[in-house]
């Protein structure tokens, strides 16, 4: 289970906490969704457990190890799958893979074999010798997938891992994301696609000003939230959503 | 070093495919230093307008040191305090300041045999040295009635060697070219932070000293081959366009020193704009500009002799006036280790400054 407890963050000259003693409890072996609106603090959220941001180490705990200690110990076991296009466009798909396993320490047959291996998963075989930055919005997400799979990491962050795909190459990711649901391995999912997080997600968190306002199996979160029967007799993520964080427009 | 590695091969990668970055750091130094060769070349072998700095190192003592040196002052030729000794005059004119410094023995006038000596900077035009000659027969008219006896010494390069267009040039514009590496280091660097492959990289526990030092070996050996390109082409495409052929040093070792202080001077320039810049038009404009300007300080668009003394001593906050004084105790004095010690030291230092104020820049924004 990774745990954060109450973890507050302020970006350095900022005048603002964007997390406010925020605590999340993300099980093992299903798909976390984290909804928030934009400006929750979900981005912070995944930097600071990424390690891309430093925050108290004992906020953030991995079946019970500091996430400073799990780096320390394990640096290959947190994949992270960012929301931009984060790989070398002049490179191509396969000297991505290479570079990005290489530099996780892999090599020689393991390295050979774990490009392989994710190249499969992704299905971008057929183009592992072009160009990157060549490559269909569809085919670049795969690869950006990939690239985070490389290590079969133990935790898993996916921040909004479909944005701009077609509905072919969306459906084919979630497919493949669900995939990677494992007993041990930790998954946190984020997306402002209500239904992709009702398709693929068990627990959801749903945070807005840095703060969690709803949490839990997400089968629970839509029976039990009385104001969604309220507003709808069909109850659904998205209307839960909507109603915690209100129809207001954000940033 | 399977991860430094794996950094210096995307680089190069990278790098290699990128033909705008390349054609910036090898077709810019190498057409200047044609271009520039060949139109200053008249100027350079006329000797231009140079204020030349010289003393005179009387054995009758100060006064008659000071009162000869007054006698010849003007016409281009300014007086500077005497040296204390010939041992000092000659290391100070290895070094280029003075220029000339006047020896006059204790008899002089006296004994038909008491001879002058002339210590000379071997980049001075001779036509100045002839100049300067002439002041010296006006200036001892009283003592001698002809034409002083006089030995000439050109001090630090035994062939004799002065300064021509292609040899302040080359080793300019080289210098110039490869401070851009300012331009491919900061795009691609500012490239990776906004796509998240940075980030990517960081999340990956990839130390971030690493990602510098994966930046610093490909970019140390394009440097090199600038190096060894643009001196190529100082000693053939030159002279082929009718200029002249640069000399070739005798010590590639101390060229090769002199090159890496002032490839990793470079380097650690751009990086610190690399880390420092948010856009890639802030790094193309702080990067761009900051060359240009140190350029022109530095005596690389135009030669530090021509400049009046005032802006000379501004010239020496250049890192690049720094390099040039490597290159030129190497090319054009045949120095030794000695004289490239204070230029190298110079850029080395500043190398680590600007490593280590990119590097805390880097902290401080992700703490």
């Amino acid at each position: 289970m990774l745990r954060v407890e109450r973890l507050s963050y302020r970006y350095p000259g900022g005048d603002e906490e964007v997390l406010h003693e925020l605590s999340i409890e993300v099980p093992s072996g299903g798909i976390y969704g984290l909804l928030g609106p934009n400006g929750a603090g979900k981005t912070t959220l995944i930097s600071i457990i990424a390690g891309q941001l430093r925050a108290p180490s004992d906020k953030v705990t991995v079946d019970g190890m500091p996430l400073d200690e799990l780096h320390r110990r394990e640096p290959a076991s947190l994949g992270l799958v960012p929301q931009e296009f984060a790989f070398y466009p002049m490179l191509t798909c396969a000297e991505n893979l290479r570079f990005f396993a290489a530099v996780q320490g892999l090599g020689g047959a393991r390295l050979r074999e774990r490009v392989e291996a994710v190249a499969s998963f992704a299905r971008i075989e057929g183009v592992m010798r072009r160009r990157a930055g060549e490559l269909s919005g569809g085919l670049r997400r795969r690869l950006n997938l990939a690239i985070g799979l490389l290590t079969e990491p133990r935790v898993l962050l996916l921040d909004e891992p479909t944005v701009g795909v077609d509905p072919q190459s969306r459906s084919f990711l979630l497919e493949s994301i669900r995939g990677l649901a494992a007993a041990g391995r930790i998954i946190i999912y984020t997306s402002h696609y209500m239904e992709e997080v009702e398709a693929i997600c068990d627990h959801v968190a749903i945070i807005d000003a840095g703060r969690v306002l709803r949490q839990g199996a997400l089968a629970e979160l839509l029976r039990d939230d009385a104001a969604v029967v309220t507003v709808r007799q069909g109850r659904s993520l998205e209307q839960l959503f909507m109603h915690l964080t209100n129809r207001s427009l954000r940033d | 070093m399977r991860i430094l590695l794996a950094l210096w091969a995307k680089e190069w990668l990278a790098l290699s495919r990128d033909v705008h970055g390349l054609a910036v750091l090898f077709v810019l130094p190498a057409a200047f230093i044609v271009i520039m060769s060949l139109a200053l070349s008249d100027v350079f072998r006329d000797g231009a307008q140079r204020q030349v700095v010289f003393a005179v190192l009387a054995a009758g003592g100060p006064n008659v040191s000071q009162a000869l040196a007054d006698d010849l002052a003007g016409g281009g030729f300014t007086p500077t305090a005497a040296p204390d000794s010939e041992a000092a005059a000659r290391e100070q004119v290895r070094k280029g300041r003075p220029a000339l410094v006047l020896l006059v023995p204790e008899k002089f006038g006296a004994d038909p045999s008491a001879k002058l000596k002339l210590l000379a900077d071997p980049t001075l035009p001779p036509m100045q040295i002839a100049a300067f000659l002439q002041r010296l027969q006006g200036a001892t008219l009283g003592v001698k009635t002809s034409s002083p006896p006089l030995d000439l010494e050109v001090v630090g390069n035994p062939r004799g060697g002065r300064p021509s267009s292609v040899q302040q040039n080359v080793p300019a514009w080289l210098i110039f070219g490869m401070f851009f590496v300012v331009m491919p280091m900061s795009a691609l660097f500012i490239v990776e932070r906004r796509d998240g492959t940075l980030a990517r990289l960081v999340s990956q526990r990839v130390p971030f000293p690493m990602l510098l030092a994966g930046k610093v070996g490909p970019f140390f050996v394009i440097n090199l081959a600038q190096a060894v390109l643009m001196l190529a082409a100082g000693r053939t495409l030159v002279s082929w366009l009718g200029g002249e052929t640069l000399v070739l040093p005798g010590r590639w070792d101390l060229l090769a020193v002199v090159t890496a202080s002032t490839s990793l001077a470079a380097i650690g320039w751009g990086l610190l704009v690399a880390v420092a810049s948010r856009t890639l038009e802030q790094a193309t404009v702080i990067g761009a500009v900051g060359n240009v300007l140190a350029a022109a300080l530095g005596g690389i668009m135009v030669p530090r002799f021509v400049m009046p003394p005032s802006m000379q001593a501004w010239a020496e906050l250049s890192p690049m006036a720094w390099a040039l004084d490597g290159f030129h105790a190497v090319i054009l004095r045949q120095g030794s280790g000695a004289d490239i010690a204070v230029p190298c030291l110079k850029l080395l230092a500043l190398a680590a400054v600007l490593l280590a104020a990119a590097f805390w820049l880097h902290q401080r924004r992700r703490s």
